[in-house]
């Protein structure tokens, strides 16, 4: 019994956290997004950007087994959702990138469980892409400057992605609504600097790297 | 850069980070355990010590909330491989960092190819 939720790694939903039927729905709704995230592939992966693509999944697949300790005896890692969607600048890169990793995290490492898979691929891929693309969007021409506005969309990215999943446990009668909410808003405010903070860093080696294939400014059309 | 340099470049710091990770990442539970063995009284919410023998009973008590009781015996599980201690998490990070390369690179290019 123990194997079964140790093994999952910082947001993702072990097997015993969500009822099956529950966990069907998620996936109904995973698989429209893994739908529209192909369709966004077929259209937008050019050539020149496969590389980027790749790359992106194997750093974020990699970076994603860091736990980094934070207070109350508790860690955290990235997500990398909002830095996929940024950079490549669509939320349906998230899914597309979050999907492939989440299924080799689950299925070869058993970190994160089978029949919840959707509901992590909502949550990380759907969830982290969108609110970590808008974000950027929106605070972009506010401070006119890549790097603090790809920090707050990180931050952003993951503090919505867990109190989705607090919502999530709260359905399931996993947790009780206030105290998950507040027990999960509370470590992922601290873990979401960690992904601002990495988000911030990856966006301008990769914009030093290769400035041209990144949308300028990195993800907003000018 | 060039797009080869590029990749070979983004290739080599993914496996760096990847062969640092198990020396590197902390064991403590993270966000959604700890807020999960808070919730069933097996750790204090901003407390740091988790009660094993809790936490055990907090993860039976889970399943007979949910009734979800699947479970899946991974290849490597929980990113080891048997007989072999932190080495043998380097090797498994590596193999599934270049596993995600590949099929990132294999799926990009079947897509294209159904245009």
């Amino acid at each position: 019994m123990i194997i079964i939720i140790r093994t999952g790694e910082s947001m993702h939903i072990p097997d015993a956290f969500i009822p099956l039927p529950q966990a069907a729905l998620y996936w109904v709704i995973a698989l429209i997004f893994i739908a529209l995230s192909l369709r966004w592939a077929r259209k937008e992966l050019t050539e020149d950007r496969i590389p980027l693509v790749a790359i992106l999944a194997a750093g974020i697949f990699a970076i994603q087994a860091i736990n980094i300790p934070i207070p109350w005896g508790t860690s955290g890692h990235m997500m990398g959702a909002a830095l996929a969607a940024i950079v490549l600048g669509s939320p349906f890169a998230a899914v597309f990138i979050l999907t492939l990793v989440l299924i080799v995290q689950g299925v070869m490492f058993g970190d994160g469980g089978l029949t919840v898979m959707g509901a992590n691929i909502l949550n990380m891929g759907v969830i982290g892409g969108f609110v970590g693309f808008y974000s950027y969007r929106a605070i972009y021409p506010i401070l006119r400057n890549i790097y603090p506005a790809a920090f707050i969309a990180g931050w952003l990215s993951l503090f919505i992605a867990a109190l989705v999943t607090a919502v999530e446990m709260a359905i399931a009668g996993t947790f009780p609504l206030e105290l998950g909410l507040l027990s999960m808003g509370l470590y992922h405010a601290i873990i979401g600097i960690i992904e601002g903070g990495i988000t911030a860093v990856a966006i301008y080696l990769i914009h030093t790297a290769r400035p041209d294939i990144i949308s300028e400014p990195a993800g907003v059309p000018s | 850069m060039n797009r080869k340099t590029f990749l070979f470049v983004g290739i080599v710091v993914a496996l760096f980070i990847a062969a640092m990770a198990p020396f590197i990442a902390s064991s403590n539970p993270d966000g959604l355990e700890s807020a999960f063995f808070g919730i069933f009284g097996a750790k204090e919410i901003q407390g740091s010590t988790l009660d094993e023998e809790h936490a055990e009973v907090a993860e039976e008590h889970v399943t007979d909330i949910t009734g979800n009781d699947f479970s899946f015996a991974s290849p490597f599980p929980d990113y080891t491989i048997e007989g072999l201690a932190k080495f043998g998490e380097t090797i498994a990070i590596i193999l599934g960092t270049l596993l995600v390369l590949v099929i990132a690179l294999g799926v990009a290019k079947m897509v294209q190819r159904t245009e």
